[in-house]
């Protein structure tokens, strides 16, 4: 089988919407195929905390628990929760099967991924997503659980939560900034169905107009290199949001390239760019373009509306969003509104 | 087929220029002289002698022209790159390689340049070579082995070269069109039109001032892009200025890729001399060579 009917076959098994077209020139009209909605969640109902990438210990995952049962749902730990093979929590079969022995629950309505780090991308194939198909719950997380969002949008098009995990849950609940307060307290708006409000702060380098479409996205360098794989998202129709940390401008340069040249933001509807910790240029390297000037060079030759600032990132202010669900972005000269429930 | 470029012969003239990052005039003349001393005419690019304020040596247009020129300029017989850095994603859409596909003529460089030969490989079935650049020149570099050896594979010489035994290497002997480059540059190149395919062919990789746990990214990105699974070799280059996160990745990049091809059974050999870091042999991008990994001896010849 040669690579491009490998490529057809694989997108006809996922999300089921058209193939990416590289460089399209404008917005395409795509039939968008509704997200699989797991059920929202309701009191008594538990959800699994997991450890797919980095490690964590149970202390530090202590205030996490806390605060979710104190939302009244009950906490099922994983196996991989304390434990440490170097950066891992756990080794790659031990993770695997952590996580899907949560997949294949019937018992939980939502995985918590405890934190990100890096692992994700190295267990994801050996996955066995038919459980979750079965037994659909909510997939939680973000960064390196970029790739698991990714991959169930792609392989199952079934919602997911991309937000904080169990490693940004203050440990003093009474003396966490307001702010930590409601990004925390937008899981459970999310998990629960809610209505999602986001305070994003005006940019006046965003372009106007309004866009609807799934929202799928994610850390940048993570979406980079699931390129190509079967975790590779389509992204025709939609609403893409990225965010990173700790690379160098040329990087996101480059990762803004390779969106374009894998085709990802020709047929999108919007975009928004949430939060960027940018490492500083080397002496003698600087770049001589702010992230503002390289998305918006990016995007130039299309007409999608652009939000900048969003609150979405490693960063404090980072609210949950409905991974794969229908959205609508309003950009105007005044304000950003992202809604969900459209 | 492969199209091979006619090989250099005295007199014929080189275009230096720079499609990437930028480069202080002054760090090339060594490199000007060199080829000068050689008996070829060197022709400099602007983009080797730019105003440029920025990281790039010049705007997306002027590395673009300048490149383009050179490309399309009969009498032009190879084309040395400056430097590497970063800047070829920006313009490889833009080049119009027709010109080029009709007259081929030798694309030298590695690092950011990988885009450059593993676009052609892929796309017009072109030999190139990932090899030393004007800046390799400087320091005494022009007269060692690896400037030397990007002079003997213009000339049109067959190569062979021989590398240290380690004791991750697997052995074997194999054939296959040689092809790879910057591993961040291949990992980045999955999904587009530059992308190069692997299956039969002998792979090389080399990075320079990655973390620990980005080379595992990456080459979990090239095995599930299937870039690994049915490789004829494998040569690792150096992996230069390693980085390590405070939860220390607990591998060494020798251990990350011994582990990661495990479940193949092609010769792999590791430090080999491809890298950021001196140790730089010039190869020819794309055309056939053996990989002997033996106990006592590794070989690598067209």
């Amino acid at each position: 089988m040669n690579r491009k009917h490998f490529l057809s076959s694989l997108l006809t098994l996922g999300a089921g919407t058209a193939l990416p077209v590289l460089g399209a020139p404008a917005r395409q009209v795509v039939k968008p195929v509704p997200p699989r909605v797991p059920d929202y969640l309701s009191t008594g109902d538990t959800i699994g905390i997991t450890c797919p990438a980095g490690f964590i210990t149970l202390k530090e995952i202590e205030p996490a628990i806390q605060q979710i049962e104190s939302w009244g749902f009950k906490i099922k730990i994983g196996n991989t929760v304390d434990k440490r093979d170097f950066s891992f929590g756990g080794t790659d079969a031990e993770r695997a099967a952590d996580l899907q022995q949560m997949i294949d629950d019937p018992g939980l309505k939502a995985i918590l991924c405890a934190r990100g780090g890096y692992g994700a991308v190295r267990i994801v194939d050996r996955l066995d997503l038919s459980g979750l198909s079965n037994y659909p719950k909510w997939v939680i997380g973000f960064s390196d659980i970029t790739v698991l969002l990714c991959h169930i949008h792609r392989n199952l098009n079934m919602a997911g939560i991309h937000s904080k995990m169990c490693n940004s849950f203050p440990d003093d609940w009474s003396k966490a900034e307001p702010v930590q307060i409601d990004s925390i307290l937008s899981i459970r708006q999310a998990l629960t169905g809610g209505m999602m409000q986001y305070p994003v702060v005006m940019n006046e380098k965003n372009r106007t107009g309004v866009a609807e479409g799934a929202l799928v996205g994610g850390n940048l360098k993570t979406l980079e290199t699931l390129s190509g794989t079967r975790s590779d998202i389509d992204t025709v129709g939609k609403i893409l949001f990225v965010e990173d940390t700790g690379e160098y401008l040329y990087s996101i340069d480059r990762m803004f390239w390779n969106l374009e040249r894998t085709g990802k933001l020709g047929g999108l509807q919007g975009l928004i760019v949430g939060g960027f910790k940018i490492k500083p240029d080397d002496p003698g390297e600087e770049f001589g373009h702010t992230l503002y000037d390289i998305v918006l060079d990016r995007v130039k030759a299309y007409n999608f509306p652009v939000a900048f600032d969003f609150p979405v990132g490693h960063q404090k202010n980072n609210y949950a969003l409905k991974y794969g669900m229908s959205h609508r972005l309003t950009v105007t000269t005044e304000k950003v509104i992202l809604e969900d429930h459209i | 087929m492969m199209h091979i470029p006619p090989y250099l012969q005295p007199g014929d003239t080189i275009a230096l220029v720079c499609p990437a990052g930028y480069m202080a005039p002054e760090r090339a003349q060594t490199c000007i002289e060199t080829l000068r001393s050689w008996g070829y005419t060197v022709q400099v690019g602007k983009t080797m002698n730019s105003h440029s304020g920025n990281y790039f040596s010049g705007s997306d247009e002027e590395r673009l022209v300048d490149l383009q020129q050179a490309l399309d300029n009969p009498a032009v017989k190879a084309i040395l790159c400056g430097r590497g850095g970063y800047g070829l994603s920006r313009i490889i859409d833009k080049i119009d390689f027709s010109v080029f596909e009709k007259n081929p003529k030798w694309i030298i460089g590695f690092s950011d340049i990988t885009i450059l030969h593993a676009h052609i490989y892929t796309n017009y079935k072109t030999a190139s070579l990932h090899a030393p650049m004007a800046g390799a020149f400087n320091e005494g570099g022009a007269e060692e082995v690896y400037v030397a050896s990007l002079r003997a594979a213009m000339e049109g010489k067959k190569a062979r070269y021989t590398c240290d035994v380690h004791p991750f290497n697997r052995m074997g002997r194999a054939t296959g069109s040689l092809v790879g480059g910057n591993l961040s540059l291949l990992a980045h190149l999955c999904g587009t039109t530059s992308e190069i395919k692997t299956k039969g062919r002998i792979l090389f990789l080399e990075d320079v001032g990655e973390y620990l746990y980005n080379v595992d990214r990456m080459l979990y990105q090239l095995k599930r892009n299937g870039r690994l699974d049915k490789l004829a070799g494998l040569v690792i280059g150096g992996f230069t200025e390693m980085k390590d996160t405070m939860r220390p990745f607990g591998q060494t990049v020798q251990e990350i890729i011994r582990d990661m091809v495990k479940g193949y059974d092609y010769p792999v050999c590791y430090n080999f001399p491809v890298s950021h870091g001196g140790d730089n042999y010039a190869l020819k991008h794309g055309m056939e060579y053996t990989l002997s990994v033996g106990t006592e001896v590794i070989i690598l010849e067209e």
